[in-house]
């Protein structure tokens, strides 16, 4: 299971929010691959996806409205993540019957989500606190 | 959550920047490799989360506990880790056995020899236990200070290239028993190495550490060497075979065939690199492009064989090219061989603009409200 604890927080309400929405669906998937059930699988990564890329947007349109000055390298991550989640739809259509699929799926989810996409953002977090003292965000 | 939390990490000596805005969560039950060069700063991160080392920047937690920051500095006895490092030898004047109880100095004396017993047995040198260190090989030392590195049962193992002091034979058999040891322990491991096929073999997750101190890439290990993002990752797992080119109809010709360019711009000059097993060769083939065997060099399971291209339009800098070929290929003479490129192994960067990854699109909706 994830669990975002204080160090994993922005500390900026919209962006943990999105990011809790994601380790929602990640803990539903962690579930169903423990409890005999991976086929679920098959249905939830595409909603994980696209609830990462519709974050990813999000989040890039705020960096942008507040004058971030390393947006393009963030947005640049953001893309090069692009491979992963092609890779897991595969893993998540094979999780029903493949133990290895099952495995891999579960440890490039969870890494994903914690190292890719939330310790990566805490490269901001004391710009957007900055930002948000001045009320520019 | 349970771990290792690395956030914004950077570090210098002097004037010298080593390293700069690591961040990295490494999850409990994982075993990640740290690879990247000699020089790129990997003992000093890995020193840096053992608390050998003053943290300059950023933030380390373990297991959720913040462990250096700007303001505190838990020393490396408070941090519950265990500890393989190169020069970080057993003691010479203590038996094994007095080697490894020697971090549980809170236990009860028998219940700490009798646990130090447990973890002998698991590395197999039980045998061994009234011996001195002299006594054994060096990699029954090294199975010895995995033994005293999880005695102690840690949050977190940190092994700085713990391999590297043993000759070829051994490395492989230790290799195998640590990580089924590691396995079998449930323990946050991290493991520093310069040396890639470790990484491969070793690893769930490799992280790549550059020259310029901070993190290129991470992923599985097929992720890492099928997939680089930069020019840096694909050329650390050895000879490469490099071209230059332009995308044009979402295509790069190089001498040896075309490869796909995907979410590239046409007319933009890009570098091709190509593995030595990307490059196919075919006896009397139709297609492809000609050329002549210069030698072949046998690499155990595999020949790495150099080749060079006969067509007088290629460039001469992309004329000579490395293949790699099943151990039981030998040319024949007498025959046409040609050369085609498997694209699987074909990377593309563009030249301008460093570090550059082919920008496939997302449906991208951006929404202005996104402030709260
Ligand atoms: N105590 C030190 N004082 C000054 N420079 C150091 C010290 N330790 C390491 N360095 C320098 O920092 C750089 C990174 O070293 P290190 O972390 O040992 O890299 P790696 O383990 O990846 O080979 C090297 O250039 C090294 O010379
Ligand atoms: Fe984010
Ligand atoms: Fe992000
Ligand atoms: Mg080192």
């Amino acid at each position: 299971m994830v669990e975002l604890t204080p160090s994993f927080l922005m500390d900026y309400e919209s962006l943990d929010k999105e990011h809790q929405a994601l380790a929602d669906i990640v803990n539903l998937v962690v579930e169903a691959i423990d409890g005999d059930d991976a086929g679920k699988c098959k249905t939830l990564l595409p909603e994980f996806v696209k609830a990462a890329k519709r974050h990813f947007a999000n989040e890039e349109a705020l960096l942008v409205k507040i004058g971030y000055p390393n947006v393009k390298k963030h947005q640049k991550h953001h893309r090069s993540l692009n491979t992963k989640m092609d890779h897991m739809i595969e893993f998540a259509n094979m999780a029903g019957e493949n133990q290895l699929a099952r495995d891999s799926l579960r440890r490039e989810l969870v890494f994903f989500l914690m190292d890719d996409i939330i310790t990566t953002d805490m490269d901001f977090k004391a710009f957007i606190e900055e930002k948000a003292k001045t009320g520019e965000a | 959550m349970k771990g290792l939390h690395v956030i914004g990490v950077s570090h210098a000596y002097g004037d010298t920047q080593v390293l700069n805005s690591v961040s990295m969560m490494i999850p409990a039950g994982e075993l990640v490799c740290l690879l990247g060069p000699s020089g790129s700063g990997k003992t000093t991160l890995l020193r840096l989360a053992a608390g050998l080392e003053r943290l300059q920047h950023g933030q380390i937690l373990i297991n959720d506990q913040v462990v250096a920051d700007a303001h505190m500095h838990v020393p490396p006895e408070g941090r519950g880790i265990g500890l393989m490092f190169q020069d970080y030898a057993l003691f010479p004047h203590l038996s094994i056995i007095e080697n490894v109880t020697f971090g549980l100095f809170g236990q009860p004396k028998d219940k700490a020899r009798r646990h130090a017993m447990e973890m002998l047995d698991q590395v197999g040198m039980t045998a061994h236990a009234e011996n001195h260190p002299h006594m054994l090989s060096g990699g029954q030392q090294q199975r010895v200070a995995l033994a005293r590195a999880l005695a102690p049962e840690p949050n977190l193992l940190l092994l700085d290239e713990p391999f590297s002091g043993l000759d070829t034979n051994m490395r492989g058999q230790i290799r195998e028993e640590t990580q089924s040891v590691l396995k079998a322990s449930g323990v946050a491991t991290v493991m520093v190495t310069h040396d890639p096929e470790e990484a491969m073999f070793m690893a769930d997750w490799i992280k790549i550490l550059g020259n310029n101190g901070s993190i290129l890439q991470s992923g599985r290990p097929h992720e890492i060497y099928y997939h680089p993002q930069h020019e840096f990752v694909a050329k650390l797992f050895g000879l490469m075979n490099r071209f230059v080119g332009v995308v044009k109809d979402g295509y790069v010709e190089i001498p040896i065939g075309k490869v796909g360019a995907k979410g590239m711009d046409d007319g933009r000059r890009v570098e091709v690199l190509v593995r030595p097993e990307g490059v196919l060769l075919e006896s009397n083939g139709a297609n492809g492009a000609p050329l002549d065997v210069v030698s072949t060099h046998l690499l155990g399971h595999d020949n790495i064989v150099r080749v060079r291209l006969t067509a007088d339009n290629v460039a001469p800098e992309e004329r000579n090219l490395y293949v790699r070929i099943h151990h039981t290929f030998e040319p024949e003479l007498s025959k046409r061989i040609t050369a085609d490129v498997e694209a699987d192994y074909a990377f593309i960067f563009p030249l301008d603009g460093a570090g550059d990854v082919a920008e496939a699109s997302y449906a991208s909706t951006p929404q202005p409200e996104a402030a709260k």
